[in-house]
C-alpha cells in the first residue's frame, strides 16, 4: 500500500511539474469551458438584473414601487399577469427574481399602526442568492421612498388614523394614562395631516425591530431540470477535456519510465505490475478529481451554476474520474513508445470526445453521432455529471451511466495490467 | 556470492553473451573489463533478472535466480545510463526509491546516502540542474537505498570529469570497505587494476580470463621489456626479470638511458585477444 502511495505521490509532483500537463489538464478545459459557453449564448447576464414583475395590488403604493422599479438603473423588469408567470420566468432562466406586489399590501397598509406589516415577496433564483440581498434592500427604500407620498394623500392618512383609533380601542393591555397619551397623539397626528399642504417630509427608519415593510425572499427549489444557463452545459463538458488531459498526461507515464529507465528502477523494486499500475491509477484518478473540483466550483461561484444534487455528483466525479483512470492505464499498459503514446492516444482521445459530446453538447448531435456517442467513455462522463449537476434526473436513472463508467474503469486497470505484463514477467 | 553459469543471450542476429561464466566472491571487488559492445551491460542486466538469458543460469547468494524478489532484493544496480526522475530533486528521488523498497525511515535514509555521495548540499535541487559527475553519484546512491548486500556498477565513471572520478572511486572502497560485494564494469584498465580484487576479461560476450591483476599479468603479460641507450643506439630485449637485466647492462658501462615497460592489463588484452583494449 504505501508503495502505491509512494508511486501516486511521486507522479503527481511530476505531473504538477510538467507545464504541458498541467495546461492541458487544468487550463484548456477552463477555457474551452468558458469560451463554448459564450459561443452557446451565455446567460445574458448583465449589470442590471432582471426582475419578473407582477402587481396584484391596485393600492397607490404598489403602483408606487413598480414605476420606481421601472426607473432603478439596477433592475431590468419586466411585467407578468400573474404569480405563476413570474416564478415560472425565473424558472426558466429569464429572470434573476420574480417580485410579487401582492392585494394583501392595502390591508398591510391599513393595519400599519395596529403593527402589521405591508408584505412584499421576492422568489429568486438560487443561482443569483448572491443578488437576493440586494433586491431585500432595493425593495425596503423603494417602499420606504413611497411614505412621503403617503402623508400628503389626505384620504389615505385619514384611513390611517381612523384604523389606528379603532385598534387603540381595542388594545386592553395599555393602561389608561398610555391610552390617553396614544389618543393625543393621534389626534395631533390627524391635525397635521388635514393641515399639510405639500410636503418635503422624508420619512426615516424606525427604530425598532417591527417594520412596516416585510419583504419575504423566497428561494426557487434548486431542483430544475433545465440549464440555467449555458455554462451548465459547457462546464460538464470542460471536465470531460479535463478528463482527457488526465489522460494525455497518465497514458504516457509507463512510457516515459521505459525512455527514462526508470521503470527498471520500478522493476528492480519489491513490486508487482498491480502496485504500479494502482499507484499511477491512483495519481490520475486524484488529478481527474482535482480538474472537476476546479470546473464544478468555478461554474458555481463564477457562472451561476448550482448543483442539484451535489451528493450523487460527487458520485459521478468519483465515477468518471475512476473510468478515465482505467482508460489512462489500459493506454499506458499498450504504448511502447513515446510517441504511440503521445500520437495515438491524443488521437484518440480528441476522437472519443468529440463523438462523446466533448465539443458539441450530445442533444445538438446529428441522430448518426448520437448512436455512435454510446461507444465513447466520454459521452458516459457527461452523462454522469449532467444527471446531478443540473438536469436533476432521478437516481435511478443515473445508475446507468455510473454503471457503465465503473465497468470502464475495471475493464481499464485489468486490460493495461495485462498489457505490461511482459516487463514485469521476467 | 553470484554464480554465474554458461549463459547465453543474443538479440536478433547480434550475439551479446556466448557462454559467459564467472564467480564472484562474497567481499571482494570484481571488475568486468572489456571493450564496448563486448556484453558487459548484457551480462549485467541478466545478473539482476531484468533480461532473461537464452540458456544458462544465475544463481545468487546460494539463494538461487534473482528473478525471484526475495532474492533480488539484497541486490543494488546503478545502471550505465542514468535513470533517475529529472524533474525531483535528489533527496525526493532518494526517498521515493526508499519508499518503494519500504526502507523504515526513508527521508533519514535518503540524508544519509546524500551525505555518502556528498550531494547534501544540493539536495533539495532537480536532478535536471545537476553535472554529469553529480547526477553519476546520485545514480550510485539510488542503488543503495535498500543497503543491498551486493552492488552492480555499471560503468559508474562513464562521462565524468577527473574530480568526480576520483570522488566516485572513493565512494567504492568506501562501499567495500564496508564489507559489500561489488561488480564493476568498466573499459578503462587503469580503474579496473587499481579497484578491483580480481578482474574478468570480456571480449564478445565470453569470458576470456578472471583473476587478481598479477595472476593475469603472470598468465598472459608475458615478458617485460627493457630498452637501453647507449650512445644513441638503442638496444631493446624482452625478459622475465627486468632488474637483473638492467643491473647487468649497468655492470658493463656506457649506458645514458634505461627504459622499462612492465606487462599491464593492456598487454593481457592484447596478448588474449590480439586486438588493444583502445582501439
Ligand atoms: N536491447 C538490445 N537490442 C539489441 N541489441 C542489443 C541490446 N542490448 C545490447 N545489444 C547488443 O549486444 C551487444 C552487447 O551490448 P552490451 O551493452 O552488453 O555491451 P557493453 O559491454 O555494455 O558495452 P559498453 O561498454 O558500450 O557499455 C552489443 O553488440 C549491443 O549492440
Ligand atoms: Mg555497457
Amino acid at each position: 500500500m504505501n508503495a502505491i502511495f509512494a508511486i501516486a505521490h511521486k507522479d503527481l509532483r511530476l505531473m504538477f511539474r510538467d507545464r504541458g500537463d498541467v495546461f492541458f489538464t487544468f487550463v484548456f478545459p477552463v477555457i474551452l469551458a468558458i469560451f463554448f459557453g459564450f459561443v452557446f449564448g451565455g446567460n445574458g447576464k448583465s449589470s442590471t438584473i432582471e426582475l419578473a414583475l407582477t402587481v396584484e395590488s391596485d393600492s397607490r403604493l404598489a403602483a408606487g414601487i413598480a414605476a420606481d422599479l421601472a426607473r432603478d438603473a439596477s433592475f431590468d423588469v419586466t411585467r407578468f399577469d400573474t404569480r405563476a408567470q413570474a416564478v415560472d420566468a425565473v424558472r426558466r432562466g429569464k429572470a434573476s427574481a420574480a417580485v410579487i406586489l401582492p392585494a394583501s399590501m392595502q390591508d398591510g397598509l391599513d393595519g400599519i399602526f395596529a403593527g402589521k406589516s405591508i408584505p412584499i415577496d421576492a422568489i429568486v433564483d438560487p443561482a443569483r442568492r448572491a443578488e437576493a440581498g440586494l433586491i431585500q434592500g432595493k425593495l425596503n427604500e423603494l417602499a420606504f421612498r413611497q411614505f412621503p407620498d403617503m402623508l400628503t394623500d389626505g384620504p389615505q392618512m385619514t384611513k390611517f388614523f381612523a384604523g389606528a383609533r379603532a385598534s387603540l380601542i381595542q388594545a386592553e393591555q395599555l393602561t389608561p394614562t398610555q391610552r390617553l397619551a396614544i389618543s393625543g397623539l393621534l389626534a395631533a397626528g390627524d391635525t397635521f395631516t388635514k393641515s399639510l399642504g405639500k410636503s418635503t417630509a422624508t420619512t426615516t427608519q424606525p427604530a425598532s425591530t417591527w417594520s412596516p415593510i416585510a419583504v419575504t425572499v423566497a428561494e426557487l427549489p434548486a431542483r430544475t431540470g433545465l440549464p440555467r444557463s449555458s455554462f451548465d452545459v459547457t462546464f460538464p463538458q470542460g471536465t470531460v477535456w479535463g478528463l482527457a488531459g488526465c489522460i494525455g498526461a497518465f497514458a504516457s507515464s509507463i512510457v516515459l519510465e521505459r525512455s527514462r529507465g526508470t521503470l527498471n528502477r520500478l522493476r528492480l523494486a519489491p513490486i508487482g505490475r498491480v502496485h504500479l499500475l494502482a499507484g499511477k491509477g491512483l495519481a490520475c484518478f486524484t488529478t481527474a478529481l482535482l480538474v472537476q473540483a476546479l470546473l464544478v466550483g468555478l461554474a458555481v461561484v463564477g457562472f451561476g451554476s448550482s448543483i442539484a444534487q451535489p451528493v450523487m455528483l460527487l458520485v459521478a466525479c468519483c465515477a468518471a474520474a475512476f473510468a478515465f483512470s482505467g482508460l489512462a492505464m489500459m493506454l499506458a499498459g499498450f504504448c511502447r513508445t513515446e510517441a504511440e503514446a503521445n500520437g495515438a492516444g491524443r488521437g484518440a482521445i480528441l476522437i472519443l470526445a468529440m463523438i462523446g459530446g466533448g465539443t458539441i453538447p450530445l442533444f445538438f448531435m446529428p441522430p448518426l453521432l448520437k448512436t455512435l456517442s454510446f461507444g465513447s467513455p466520454f459521452r458516459w462522463a457527461i452523462a454522469a455529471m449532467e444527471g446531478p449537476f443540473w438536469r436533476d434526473t432521478p437516481i435511478a436513472e443515473q445508475t446507468t451511466p455510473l454503471l457503465v463508467l465503473l465497468a470502464i474503469g475495471v475493464g481499464g486497470f485489468v486490460v493495461g495490467c495485462r498489457a505490461i505484463g511482459r516487463p514485469f514477467a521476467g | 556470492m553470484l554464480a554465474i553459469r554458461d549463459i547465453h543471450k543474443r538479440f536478433g542476429h547480434t550475439v551479446a553473451v556466448d557462454g559467459l561464466t564467472l564467480e564472484v566472491r562474497a567481499g571482494e571487488v570484481f571488475g568486468l573489463l572489456g571493450p564496448n559492445g563486448a556484453g558487459k551491460s548484457t551480462t549485467i542486466a541478466i545478473t539482476t533478472g531484468l533480461l532473461a538469458p537464452d540458456s544458462g543460469t544465475v544463481d545468487l547468494f546460494g539463494l538461487g535466480s534473482p528473478t525471484n524478489p526475495a532474492v533480488r532484493m539484497h541486490l543494488g544496480l546503478a545502471p550505465q545510463e542514468i535513470t533517475l526522475y529529472d524533474q525531483l530533486t535528489a533527496r525526493e528521488n532518494l526517498v521515493f526509491l526508499a519508499r518503494l523498497s519500504r526502507v523504515a525511515a526513508p527521508r533519514h535514509r535518503a540524508d544519509e546516502l546524500l551525505e555518502l555521495v556528498e550531494l547534501d548540499a544540493r539536495a533539495n535541487d532537480r536532478v535536471a540542474t545537476f553535472s554529469g559527475g553529480m547526477k553519476r553519484r546520485l545514480n550510485l546512491a539510488a542503488a543503495l537505498v535498500h543497503d543491498p548486500k551486493l552492488v552492480l556498477l555499471d560503468e559508474p565513471t562513464a562521462g565524468v570529469d577527473p574530480q568526480s572520478r576520483n570522488r566516485i572511486l572513493d565512494l567504492v572502497r568506501q562501499l567495500a570497505a564496508a564489507g559489500k560485494t561489488i561488480v564493476y564494469t568498466t573499459h578503462y584498465m587503469e580503474e579496473a587494476a587499481k579497484m578491483c580484487d580480481r578482474v574478468g576479461i570480456v571480449d564478445h560476450g565470453r569470458m576470456l580470463d578472471a583473476g587478481t591483476v598479477s595472476e593475469l599479468i603472470a598468465r598472459h603479460g608475458g615478458k617485460s621489456s627493457v630498452t637501453i641507450e647507449r650512445e644513441g643506439t638503442e638496444h631493446r630485449v624482452r625478459t622475465d626479470d627486468p632488474v637483473a637485466e638492467v643491473a647487468r647492462h649497468f655492470a658493463s658501462g656506457g649506458v645514458t638511458a634505461v627504459r622499462v615497460e612492465r606487462p599491464d592489463l593492456e598487454t593481457v588484452f592484447l596478448a588474449l585477444t590480439g586486438r588493444s583494449l583502445r582501439e
